[in-house]
């Protein structure tokens, strides 16, 4: 279906650059298409890796905490829990891939005391399990990960829907825009030839007129 | 002081009658064969434990009903011993519990639903005491303790330093106790729950990878093992360990334990053990006719029961293999 437009020379000149235009940025979001869908692939697979990685390990140390919990009264294991060592400090930064701003992690954990041994184990050793260190150590061993994972895989949906948005627009330039230009061109270049014709027998048929008249 | 044990007489048979009505490990092996948790619980509301399992609605509220019988029983026993001072230093790892409990809210400046109503110091005197900054009223070590505590803690910020400190007061508190009120089987069990406890640590500590200076402050004095020994421990193979301990009372437990621990990772066994050696030793004043012991003994053996229907329901709620719970079923006393 042609776009409804006079005829007019101005307007295919018009309808031309507009066309060039299009074909244009059909190459472009193509190109970025095709570019945003390969490092999305690289941030999938790395994502899907890091997933399985750390639900085996969370698996791991929910279980060993369930294990902890078995054995300990539920005040003596929240009171064992309840002040931690650590803290974690964390600055989001945008990043750009592909003009998709993606969050980027940076996190600094901090010893909340200043002891001078680093422990992550913020309880005695009396009234508490040896379960429960094992899964305490899994855990803040995963953190980093888990911080990582979340930063991709935030990425992956953003990313997703960046490359959404092109296709539907490359599709659009591609099937709608592109096709109803080039018809309108054709109707217009048609019609002006058609008028030209009408307007050079019109002028040899004046012509005959006039000289059958002398 | 001589004390006339005929004053024990009531106590003792009045104990005597509530240990039959402690479950038995048949009753825990129904509860571990049970299909889901809820038939667990059908399985423990057939014992003492049903009136209280009645207005139970959710499963996952069944520690409310652990607590409040621990609760019970402790006043039940203080309440017929003739001398409840005895039985109150069996409570005194509950105070020591809520003022690590106090202490860490006061640092973060929260109040806590954790305090256990269970304990020989009234829970709001020691609330007080961490909010006013006033221990005048508390016990001298544990006035000394709190004061360390505060010191400390504005330094360093540690929160595990508050736990340290107060693991440490409450056992020498209760071997002091126990020797100025002449209690040489309480004592005894302490001085055994110090051992057992310092080897757990030990192995923990070593497991760390932290140092033996580190070390060396957590271990508990006072036990039976010298201190300095066992943090020079922390530098050999657990095998000589092992073989250290080979002549002492430890030796059993230590050597299966530990090597499971090496060999697994898990220190289930040697908990499993620890427990089961400290109720193999009350088992012995378990048939003193005039004595405290029976009366430490029936508190103990309500301890372990209530952490076997612990494991028991946990795991059954979610859905543990049958072996992997019934591996951790402590010994029940009777």
């Amino acid at each position: 279906m042609e776009i409804r437009v006079n005829p007019t020379r101005m307007e295919l000149n018009r309808l031309k650059k507009r066309l060039t235009m299009a074909q244009r940025g059909h190459k472009l979001l193509k190109d970025k298409r095709d570019e945003l869908i390969r490092q999305f692939m690289i941030l999938v697979r790395k994502n899907k890796d890091l997933r399985e990685h750390i639900e085996k390990e969370l698996t791991d140390a929910f279980a060993k905490f369930l294990l902890a919990r078995a054995v300990m009264p539920v005040e003596n294991l929240e009171e064992a829990l309840m002040y931690p060592t650590k803290v974690l400090r964390l600055d989001i930064h945008r990043q750009n891939i592909m003009s998709v701003y993606t969050p980027r992690f940076d996190w600094v954990e901090e010893q909340s005391g200043g002891a001078e041994e680093s422990s992550i184990y913020p309880y005695g050793f009396v009234d508490t399990s040896a379960e429960l260190d094992t899964s305490i150590e899994t855990l803040s061993k995963i953190l980093p990960q888990l911080m990582e994972l979340a930063e991709v895989e935030k990425s992956v949906q953003l990313m997703a829907e960046e490359i959404e948005k092109t296709r539907r627009r490359v599709n659009a330039l591609e099937h709608v825009l592109i096709p109803r230009l080039e018809e309108t061109v054709k109707y217009i270049t048609m019609k002006l030839d058609e008028s030209e014709r009408g307007a050079l027998t019109r002028l040899m048929k004046i012509k005959d007129v006039v000289r059958a008249k002398m | 002081m001589l004390i006339d044990d005929t004053i024990y007489g009531y106590a003792v048979a009045r104990v005597k009658a509530l240990e039959t009505h402690l479950l038995e490990q048949g009753q825990f092996e129904r509860m571990i064969n049970a299909s889901t948790g809820e038939e667990a619980l059908k399985v423990l509301s057939e014992s003492g434990y049903a009136a209280a399992l009645a207005e139970l609605d959710d499963i996952h509220n069944f520690e409310t009903v652990l607590a409040d019988e621990l609760r019970y029983v402790f006043n039940l026993v203080m309440k017929i011993s003739p001398l409840p001072e005895l039985i109150g230093m069996l409570a005194l790892r509950y105070d020591i519990h809520n003022l690590k409990v106090l202490f860490k809210a006061r640092f973060l400046g929260i109040t806590s639903d954790l305090l256990i109503p269970v304990g020989s110091v009234e829970l709001a005197k020691l609330e007080n005491a961490v909010t006013e900054d006033d221990f005048l009223l508390l016990p001298e070590k544990l006035r000394r303790a709190a004061n360390q505590i505060i010191e400390d803690f504005m330094v360093n910020r540690d929160p595990q330093i508050v736990d340290l400190i107060l693991d440490r007061v409450l056992y020498d508190q209760l071997i002091e106790e126990a020797r100025e009120r002449q209690a040489p089987f309480l004592e005894g069990l302490f001085v055994r729950q110090i051992d057992l406890t310092n080897l757990k640590t030990l192995i923990r500590v070593k497991q760390m990878g932290l140092s033996r200076d580190f070390l060396s402050r957590v271990l508990l004095p006072k036990g039976t093992l010298a201190v300095e020994k066992l943090a020079a421990m922390i530098e050999e193979p657990l095998e000589s360990l092992i073989s250290m301990l080979d002549i002492s009372d430890y030796a059993d437990l230590v050597g299966e334990g530990v090597r499971e621990w090496s060999e697994k990772g898990s220190a289930s066994l040697l908990e499993k053990l620890s427990d089961n050696y400290i109720t193999a030793y009350l088992r012995e004043g378990k048939w003193v006719p005039f004595g405290v012991e029976p009366l430490v003994g029936y508190l103990w053996a309500k301890e372990i029961e209530i952490k076997n229907i612990r494991i028991v329901l946990v795991g059954k709620i979610n859905q543990l293999p049958a072996e992997s719970i019934r591996e951790r079923i402590r010994d029940v006393y009777v």
